[in-house]
């Protein structure tokens, strides 16, 4: 035990003394990541405005028409005149979110003068849909302003029409909650092991490399020591970075989806917990696959090559993620390693249910995988052909 | 008196790579290193391998120490098996090669109580043995200037002290002064006779043949992986004969063998 922490602290000093592996391991993923999806963000309101815009109206005035025309971009303005019998369907393109908005003017709209029954204008958008949301508050102004316009031809009373708002029914949370599932664990898995990779390789490739393995082997000290103090630091180190890179990503989620109100309040306690349950045992797993191709390469160059591709398949599964509407539910596939880190932590994000059954088979897996992991490493520092190969 | 180190037999034998087979210019898979070499050491000894490069006098050296274990054979350090009881024989030698390197990030000083820990030794002791050691070698100035930042030989001798940092009663020095300067080569050798007063086994390798004549007190010829002849240097060589006569006949003998 004692030997297991003099390995700990020796992994843990090469690192926290070097300011510049601090600098980079600790600081930077989480800075880029700001940066970087910043300017994503950016980049997708602008492309998203460019959209095409489809509202429906009913009973369409012309006095409406002269004002929005002004504002809107003639090109990517679809205006579908409707009837009565048509708004029902319309208003569900839009639940499904196939269809932006639904403006809805009364009969006789052009008629009113003046007496107790107002004419209405009613419209209905998707709040899940941040294009319907953008273009329901563009059309809410221009019909406030139509509004305005009408007032001076009354007396008293200035408000020509009663206007009315109705929406998809919604639950803030589950949307949310979909919004951080389809995104957070691909960025997660991906940087955690971005972080594993810059330090992985060098405390056992590196020390291969430089013939400090030798010095290291030939003290008393148990291999199987050796190999769980460099995974247990390696561990911790890579968490570090990661938990760097999960602060990014949560500062830089609300302005990456120009959705301000994006909230992460939206998790208990009990949510952070099991998503932290996931990333420990995760870079256990994450850990242990690169100290072994680090330990099988002859040196630092042959184990980045390695790392690399490794790299890439993470890079695919956690893709999954980006591109699956919640978690699965086979809780076989909780047994795939990465994967299953990648699918509990989509389960704890989007409020699944069954998240306790998925997390505790993915935090079993995970330990059995990192214990079987480092039963490897230790017969590899045993081998000779391996230790010592030119 | 009891041998301290007893290498019984011992073969080793490497694979050849395509490559490995076209520099060494035979068709053959198998490179054998060392061929059932066997030789004692005793304590207060100082025991010295001499043979070319690629004798398989650093194999040897290598097997003693656990860094890589022998096909065939054993090699007993104070009773323990390299082969049964690597943990036992690693906390009971030094082991210094030029393979081995210390990480140059970290200082001599950090470097010391790292590998005491490992060791074992206990923190008052390790200080007291560092200051020791420090100051002898004249680490003590340098010693918390990072090991890449150091001059070869002020590193050689770091190498050194740590590889001696749990007091080893077996001490196993591959080429111990290659590389340094007269001044430290002779510091070195000074303080390995030292050691052998205070009881201690030691082994060392060279191809120097005055290192053997100056500081060994029995030698082993080690030609082609085989050990030649083995004992005190008066005993192996003829009146009005040297060391190096004596080896370069051995040399022409072996050749003559292998043709």
């Amino acid at each position: 035990m004692k030997n297991i922490w003099t390995i700990f602290k020796k992994e843990w000093d090469r690192v926290i003394h070097d300011r510049r592996l601090v600098i980079s391991v600790m600081l930077l993923p989480g800075l880029m990541i700001f940066l970087i999806y910043s300017f994503m963000g950016g980049a997708i309101e602008s492309f998203t405005t460019e959209d095409a815009v489809n509202v429906a109206i009913l009973n369409n005035t012309t006095g409406f028409e002269a004002i929005y025309e002004v504002a809107e971009n003639p090109e990517i303005i679809q205006i579908q005149p409707i009837t009565d019998t048509e708004t029902a369907s319309y208003r569900e393109l839009v639940d499904q979110e196939e269809w932006h908005l639904v403006i809805e003017f009364s009969p006789d709209f052009d008629l009113y003068s003046g007496g107790v029954n107002k004419p209405s204008v009613t419209l209905y958008y998707n709040p899940n849909d941040p294009d319907s949301s953008s273009i329901f508050a563009r059309f809410q102004g221009y019909l406030i302003t139509y509004q305005n316009s009408l007032a001076y031809e009354l007396y008293g009373d200035t408000r020509y029409f009663i206007l009315e708002t109705t929406f998809t029914p919604v639950d803030p949370n589950q949307m949310m909650g979909l919004i951080f599932s389809s995104l957070l664990p691909m960025l997660t898995i991906m940087f955690l092991f971005s972080g594993a990779m810059s330090i992985g390789p060098e405390s056992i490739a590196g020390e291969k490399e430089r013939g400090t393995i030798a010095t290291l082997l030939v003290t008393p000290v148990k291999r199987s020591h050796i190999a769980i103090g460099k995974v247990l630091s390696l561990s911790v180190l890579s968490l570090m970075s990661s938990l760097s890179s999960f602060i990014g990503i949560i500062v830089s989620l609300p302005k990456m989806l120009a959705y301000e109100n994006l909230d992460v309040s939206i998790y208990g306690v009990g949510d952070y917990l099991m998503l932290l349950l996931v990333l420990f045992s995760t870079v256990f797993v994450i850990v242990g696959i690169i100290s072994i191709l680090s330990a099988y390469a002859k040196n630092l160059k042959e184990a980045g090559t390695l790392i690399t591709l490794i790299y890439l398949v993470v890079i695919i599964v956690s893709i999954t993620s980006f591109f699956s509407q919640g978690a699965q539910n086979n809780s076989l596939l909780y047994l795939i390693p990465i994967y299953n880190s990648v699918q509990t932590m989509t389960a704890i994000l989007s409020f699944d249910p069954a998240v306790v059954t998925y997390l505790l088979i993915t935090f079993a897996s995970n330990l059995l995988y990192t214990i079987i992991f480092i039963f490897i490493l230790n017969q590899m520092f045993e081998s000779e052909r391996i230790m010592f190969a030119k | 008196m009891e041998a301290a180190i007893r290498v019984m037999d011992i073969s080793k034998t490497f694979n050849l790579s395509r490559k490995q087979q076209k520099i060494e210019q035979t068709k053959s898979k198998i490179k054998v290193a060392v061929d059932g070499l066997s030789f004692d050491a005793y304590p207060n000894e100082i025991y010295g391998l001499l043979g070319p490069n690629g004798a398989g006098k650093t194999t040897t050296l290598r097997c003693i120490s656990t860094l890589i274990k022998p096909d065939k054979g054993d090699i007993m350090v104070q009773g323990k098996s390299v082969m049964r009881d690597s943990d036992g024989v690693r906390q009971a030698i030094g082991f210094l090669t030029s393979d081995m390197k210390l990480e140059e990030f970290f200082t001599p000083n950090y470097l010391f109580d790292y590998f005491s820990k490992l060791h074992g030794v206990i923190d008052s002791v390790a200080s007291k043995r560092k200051q020791a050691l420090f100051q002898k070698f004249g680490i003590d100035r340098f010693q918390e200037v990072k090991v890449g930042e150091l001059s070869s030989g002020m590193r050689q001798k770091t190498q050194l002290v740590i590889s001696l940092v749990h007091d080893p009663d077996v001490i196993i020095f591959d080429e111990p002064t290659n590389g340094l300067d007269v001044l430290t080569a002779k510091v070195v050798t000074d303080y390995l006779i030292e050691l052998k007063n205070a009881g201690k086994t030691i082994i060392v390798s060279t191809h120097i043949f005055s290192l053997v004549e100056k500081i060994c007190d029995r030698v082993g010829i080690i030609l082609n992986g085989k050990l030649k002849a083995t004992g005190c240097l008066e005993e192996l060589i003829e009146k009005g004969d040297t060391l190096e006569e004596y080896f370069f006949r051995l040399a022409r003998e072996e050749a003559g063998d292998n043709q």
